[in-house]
């Protein structure tokens, strides 16, 4: 099977004429795994297949082109092919695809995460036998391996309670897609007011409609944040929001709060290791499960480090690039 | 139950968390009076202050980096280069990648089960580490204590090893976490710490209302006084002043007891190996128990010589100098203070009346001291500096006359420092040095370099020649600094930033150094950021052969001779060779 690169997320099966998270080209199914920036297509010309959802968050994120919806479960036969997504636990409307061929069936994982996030539509697996298996390896370090969902989940409560017990304004520095609500549903139990931005409220109300409960929230307005919880991008806070509170305690919500040592920029209380992608160990595992012919690596700066263990089980494996 | 090592890495994390010094203080404050025995409180206590042994035990444990690293490597059961390696890129420091993999490996997690080690189980086990001396069994007994240790365990035992805990305090933070754990008056409690420099003895005292009996014995350095810049010089009454001269040398602490002498630079090291001759002084006249600051210099002639001539003196670290090198570069330590005496610590004592001690002791054993000058105005200041300046010093101090010899603290304007820098060059900026901490990665120097493009000598065009803060520049400035860093960086060597040669940086400095091991062969001693110049070209930057030349002429500088108003008193009678 040849699989290849495209740009800087894209991945292209040309034999088939199958794109995934790219713009796309005449005369090519091309499908777009989730609705983040990074794997969105940003043409006006491009004509996508996606999930309800993945397609209602790329139109509030400004997606001018042509998306058709494709259930879960449902598949899409092309000439060359039969195409199906399945949840891939990421955020809203996350999908892998698995293509189905003469040449071979491919699974591309867009991001994925197992066990999925409490704010997705869950992760499940083609029953079938996977030739090639597209991955992404964001974090492929054996020192990455994520705490139990309950486990974060009451570091974050305890991270607001404690900070709003001490006159502090707690800021979780998250994505306004899919962390930020991860977030949200955290903290709902709380039943304390939060503020976000105007951006992050927009998505929240598509979260909403797909019968995800995020409490009580707000957009953000400085003349009434004090006692609330704030969620903010990293980028956001050096634009204004919440720049202007002065007493506040912030958590920074990534997989790359592992350590301490991250630059984020502000001076960050707490660090915690909340990521919606797989952990190394997962992913190893993942890979371990499926056994494909082969494995394509993308999205990852240590390629080498998944592709030693993976040579120890007899897997081969190469990096996308 | 004894205090187990456990809690105290567990809660010297806490402390590293806490979001400011207040609350860091008090983390420790509460984990120190947790403690159930004294002797769990004492090595709690010099734990924390980053020392596993007392200082004058003088042991050490000596376990580099990349033996605990290939030593965690194989607990875990993972290949150093292709994997440790990675993750210790990824993180920043080795501790806290042993931490996470000893955490998240199968491996390594059957092979751990928390014992509960006492500190005293730990002061035990750098005690039998401290005395091994290869690296195969040093691993053997790494991985024995690491089966017993939890991971954070494991961090914290590599952090106190290498001396560095990071927990945001200092030693005399940790001693005003001591005095709100037993509700003791600060100052007291810093000061026993100072005077003791043993914080784990310290804690004992203060735990049991004792601070009183915190005594200062020679051999422990104390924190030499510093002096604070010039500015503090304009607003002063000059009457309640007298001046020193401010010497070209190695400010050195010399103690005396017995028949030992050490003596110590500014920042505790010990530097009597060099100094055979200093060493050799003062065992051979019957001296009383004393402590002494000032300074030695290179002396030959009565000639004040170059300062960067003791340098090759410092050079022989362990080995004593032969003798073309002691004639070649004779070193002479001048005292400026006195701060113990006969058994007594008199720092305490103002400096007019350590002055009568140590005028004394200098007529009694010929000890050389520091002149000391009454300033009428400032007119004669002016005199008193361009004086200094051509006695080939650096310039002034200026010492109030009833202070005490301040050994913590931010410097007051007990002495203030009047110096002339000794030039500035424009040079170019080419790499960022950065450092990960709690707050986020932040710069902790710049090394800037000279150009050489046109030297047949060199290939490059810029080559370095020191490396400097840049704390005074403002936060515009600063921030300024920071974008234009982000938008020129080109490469990443871990930790530090190369970038396009763009910046322009006038650079002021204390002294030019011969450095053969660097590629100019030549470093600017103390360099600071006087402007960064915006507008300037980097081909307007200084060349390697201003440099060369500006050394030269600090070499060849005319140096007036120690004969009338000289910047020290010397017996006649002083010499330092045995009769």
């Amino acid at each position: 099977m040849n699989i290849i690169k495209a740009g800087s997320s894209g991945v292209l099966l040309p034999d088939l004429n199958i794109e995934f998270d790219c713009s796309g080209t005449d005369g090519g199914h091309t499908f777009i795994s989730h609705a983040h920036a990074d794997h969105m297509p940003r043409s006006k010309k491009s004509r996508v297949y996606c999930t309800a959802y993945t397609r209602a968050l790329m139109r509030e994120r400004g997606f001018e082109g042509t998306a058709q919806v494709l259930e879960f479960g449902t598949p899409l036969d092309t000439q060359r092919a039969r195409i199906t997504l399945y949840p891939a636990g990421h955020i809203l409307g996350s999908a892998m695809v698995f293509v189905e061929s003469e040449r071979g069936n491919v699974l591309y994982t867009g991001d994925c995460r197992i066990p999925p996030s409490p704010a997705s539509e869950g992760f499940a697996l083609p029953g079938r036998r996977v030739d090639h298996l597209v991955t992404e390896a964001t974090f492929a370090l054996p020192i990455y391996k994520w705490d139990s969902h309950e486990k974060l989940a009451s570091e974050v409560r305890s991270f607001a309670s404690d900070s709003l017990k001490n006159d502090f304004a707690p800021v979780f520095l998250a994505y306004d897609l899919g962390k930020a609500q991860e977030i949200m549903q955290m903290l709902a139990p709380l039943n304390r007011p939060l503020q976000i931005s105007r951006a992050c409220y927009n998505l929240c109300k598509i979260y909403e409609r797909a019968g995800f409960h995020l409490g009580s929230y707000e957009t953000y307005t400085s003349s009434t944040c004090e006692g609330k919880i704030l969620i903010a991008s990293s980028h956001a806070l050096n634009n204004g929001f919440p720049a202007d509170v002065s007493k506040k305690r912030i958590a920074y919500c990534s997989g790359w709060a592992t350590g301490t040592t991250r630059f984020v920029g502000p001076s960050i209380d707490k660090m915690i290791p909340l990521s919606d992608h797989l952990d190394f160990f997962e992913l190893i595992e993942l890979c371990k499960g499926l056994r494909p012919e082969k494995v394509y690596l993308t999205h990852t700066p240590n390629a080498s480090v998944v592709q030693h263990y993976l040579d120890n089980l007899n897997i081969d494996s190469r990096l996308l690039e | 139950m004894s205090d187990t090592f456990r809690q105290w890495a567990e809660a010297v994390q806490q402390i590293a968390e806490a979001p400011d010094t207040p609350v860091g203080i008090t983390r420790c404050a509460t984990y120190l009076r947790s403690l159930r025995t004294d002797k769990g409180l004492q090595l709690a206590a010099r734990f924390l202050d980053e020392r596993i042994f007392p200082f004058r035990s003088g042991k050490r444990v000596a376990v580099g980096s990349r033996t605990y690293s290939t030593c965690a490597a194989e607990f875990c059961e993972i290949d150093y280069e292709q994997v440790f390696k990675p993750c210790k890129k990824a993180l920043g420091n080795a501790p806290d990648t042993i931490e996470k993999l000893m955490q998240n490996i199968e491996a390594a997690r059957d092979r751990r089960s928390s014992a509960g080690l006492s500190l005293s189980d730990i002061r035990q086990n750098y005690e039998r580490l401290s005395g091994l001396s290869t690296r195969t069994v040093k691993k053997t007994l790494l991985k024995s204590a690491w089966r017993k240790m939890t991971p954070v365990e494991i961090n914290y035992y590599i952090r106190l090893m290498r001396g560095a805990l990071e927990t945001g305090l200092s030693s005399q933070q940790l001693a005003s976490a001591l005095a709100e754990a037993f509700e003791r008056d600060p100052s007291r409690v810093r000061h026993a710490v100072t005077i003791t420099g043993r914080m784990g003895r310290t804690a004992l005292l203060c735990k049991h209302d004792k601070l009183e009996e915190a005594r200062f014995f020679p051999f422990h350095p104390l924190p030499p006084m510093s002096a604070s810049p010039a500015k503090e010089a304009e607003a002063v009454d000059l009457t309640r002043y007298v001046a020193e001269e401010e010497f070209a040398g190695l400010r050195t602490q010399v103690h005396l007891s017995g028949n030992r002498v050490k003596l110590y630079a500014s920042d505790g090291t010990e530097v009597t190996g060099p100094f055979p001759d200093v060493t050799h002084f003062f065992l051979s006249r019957p001296i009383p128990d004393v402590v002494l600051d000032g300074v030695i210099c290179a002396y030959r002639d009565r000639e004040i010589l170059p300062g960067q001539l003791l340098r090759k003196r410092m050079k022989m670290k362990k080995k004593r100098p032969g003798a073309d090198m002691l004639e070649q570069y004779p070193a002479l330590f001048i005292a400026f203070d006195i701060l113990y005496h006969k058994g007594e610590l008199i720092s305490g004592k103002s400096l007019s009346r350590r002055r009568q001690i140590l005028e004394k002791l200098s007529e009694n054993h010929s000890v050389p001291i520091a002149s000391q000058f009454d300033v009428r105005d400032r007119d004669h200041l002016k005199k008193l500096f361009i004086r200094s300046l051509s006695h080939g010093n650096e310039g002034l101090v200026l010492k109030l006359r009833e202070s005490a010899y301040e050994t913590y603290g931010q410097p007051s304007d007990s002495w203030i420092n009047i110096i002339k820098p000794a030039g500035s060059l424009k040079t170019v900026l080419m790499y960022v040095h950065t450092e990960n901490g709690k707050h986020g990665r932040r710069h902790t120097g710049y090394t800037l370099g000279v150009r050489v493009r046109e030297d047949p000598r060199y290939e490059e065009e810029f080559i370095p020649i020191g490396k400097s803060g840049a704390d005074d520049l403002g936060d515009e400035e600063t921030k300024r600094l920071k974008k234009r860093i982000r938008d020129l960086t080109v490469e990443k060597y871990g930790p530090t930033l190369g970038l396009i040669p763009e910046i322009v940086v006038e650079l002021e400095f204390d002294d030019i150094r011969l450095n053969k091991r660097t590629k100019a062969n030549y470093v600017l001693h103390r360099p600071r950021f006087s402007i960064i110049r915006w507008n300037s070209d980097p081909v307007e930057t200084a060349t390697l052969k201003k440099v060369e030349n500006l050394y030269q002429k600090k070499i060849n500088q005319n140096r007036l001779k120690q004969d009338e108003n000289p910047s020290f008193l010397i017996h006649e009678n002083y010499t330092s060779t045995k009769d």
